[in-house]
């Protein structure tokens, strides 16, 4: 293969009344990713092509892209295992367009936004001045371990067929991270995010179609986080949830050993104190 | 009622069908003997205290599954929280209409 064909979505929001199609025929590289194509037809073909893109290697989300209609990063595509001389790029569907391959994905952040993605300490009073270090087994780790690695590059969100019809529904990515701070140790704010997403649009709503965890680059299995959140809550409700084992605590600080002393200089200077 | 207590009573309910509807027909085709579909059979039951009984659960089982399932796709059209709740009391009053219609049948014939 010499030659690879681009079949580009473009979309000016000044000129367009709806996106159309492009097409752009590049020289192949081996080893080229679908962000590399996009990025040669930028510098060299067409510099009015906008779409959205930072590291370049699967770690900052930000280059999601509907390839061949499926969702996924165009960093993290090779055209060679597409197996394809002809790529299709659109945006993220169930995501306004900004401009050619550029999804506005504030919808996302808004919602991840309420479901209170941090960990909410069960005690204040040992947040505000915390006397020691929480300490986590290894266990404890692994329980939510998986569904840390999210990188909100939103192809969960446009991979979910409830998402495509409801755009109330909180979706795939918000509530695996609603199970993620839940399941922490740490954490003391599960009630609330129960009731965050225990509504007419939120956790039940998910029909388990897999196709978010399909579509995740980092292996984060949503579809799996949403059903033990599913377990959680009724669990809650049925009041069969284990209470959050308090976290356990390192001696308090009175106890600990003292700080090594500051080293006095070996060699006296003028002013120094002795 | 939150959510999660009327997913419950759609799970219960789930597995409250398939036993009652099966010992329903446990019961009408292999246990009470005779032709089930015989007229002194179809009156014997009719009389029946038992069978009027089973009769109401299947109908309130049924009834609670298949709305709360309907509501379910109806929720996923996007609608505000004004329509969910015109949503809610319209299932919730024609749910009771039409069971007091249907639970009216068996035992006007007991």
């Amino acid at each position: 293969m010499e030659k690879i064909t681009f079949k580009v979505q473009r979309y000016d929001p000044d000129k367009d009344k709806k996106p159309h199609i492009q097409v752009f025929t590049i020289p192949f590289k081996h080893g080229m990713t679908v962000l590399d194509g996009l990025i040669y037809i930028k510098e060299n073909v067409d510099n009015t092509l906008s779409f959205r893109s930072s590291c370049r290697m699967g770690i900052c989300g930000s280059c999601g892209m509907l390839i061949n209609n499926l969702p996924m990063l165009a960093c993290h595509t090779p055209i060679e295992e597409l197996k394809k001389d002809t790529i299709t790029v659109k945006s993220l569907p169930n995501f306004p367009i900004v401009r050619d391959l550029v999804a506005d994905l504030s919808l996302l952040f808004e919602k991840h936004k309420s479901i209170k993605p941090y960990i909410m300490p069960q005690d204040m009073a040992e947040a505000d001045k915390p006397t020691a270090e929480f300490l986590q087994a290894q266990g404890q780790l692994e329980e939510f371990v998986q569904f840390a690695y999210c990188v909100k590059c939103g192809l969960c969100m446009a991979a979910c067929p409830t998402m495509a019809t409801d755009r109330h529904f909180l979706g795939p990515q918000p509530l695996a991270q609603a199970y993620r701070y839940s399941a922490d140790r740490r954490d003391g704010g599960a009630k609330e995010r129960f009731r965050e997403t225990d509504t007419p649009h939120g956790i039940w709503l998910c029909h388990l179609a897999g196709a978010c965890s399909e579509a995740c680059p980092k292996g984060v299995d949503p579809a799996l986080a949403m059903q033990l959140l599913k377990r959680a809550i009724i669990s809650d409700s049925l009041r069969l949830r284990k209470k959050p084992v308090p976290p356990s605590m390192a001696p308090p600080q009175a106890e600990k050993k003292p700080k090594v002393a500051v080293p006095e200089f070996t060699i006296k200077r003028p002013g120094t104190k002795s | 009622m939150r959510e999660n207590h009327l997913k419950i009573l759609q799970y219960v309910t789930g597995i409250g069908l398939f036993f009652l509807v099966g010992g329903y027909h446990l019961l009408l085709m292999h246990l009470s003997g005779g032709d089930p579909e015989s007229w002194s059979s179809v009156a014997r039951r009719a009389a029946s205290a038992g069978w009027l009984t089973l009769y109401i659960f299947i109908l309130i089982f049924g009834f609670y599954h298949g709305l709360h399932g309907v509501r379910g796709l109806i929720l996923e059209l996007s609608l505000p929280n004004r329509a969910i709740k015109v949503l809610n009391w319209t299932i919730v009053l024609g749910g009771l209409a039409v069971f007091g219609y249907a639970i009216y049948i068996p035992v006007h014939a007991f």
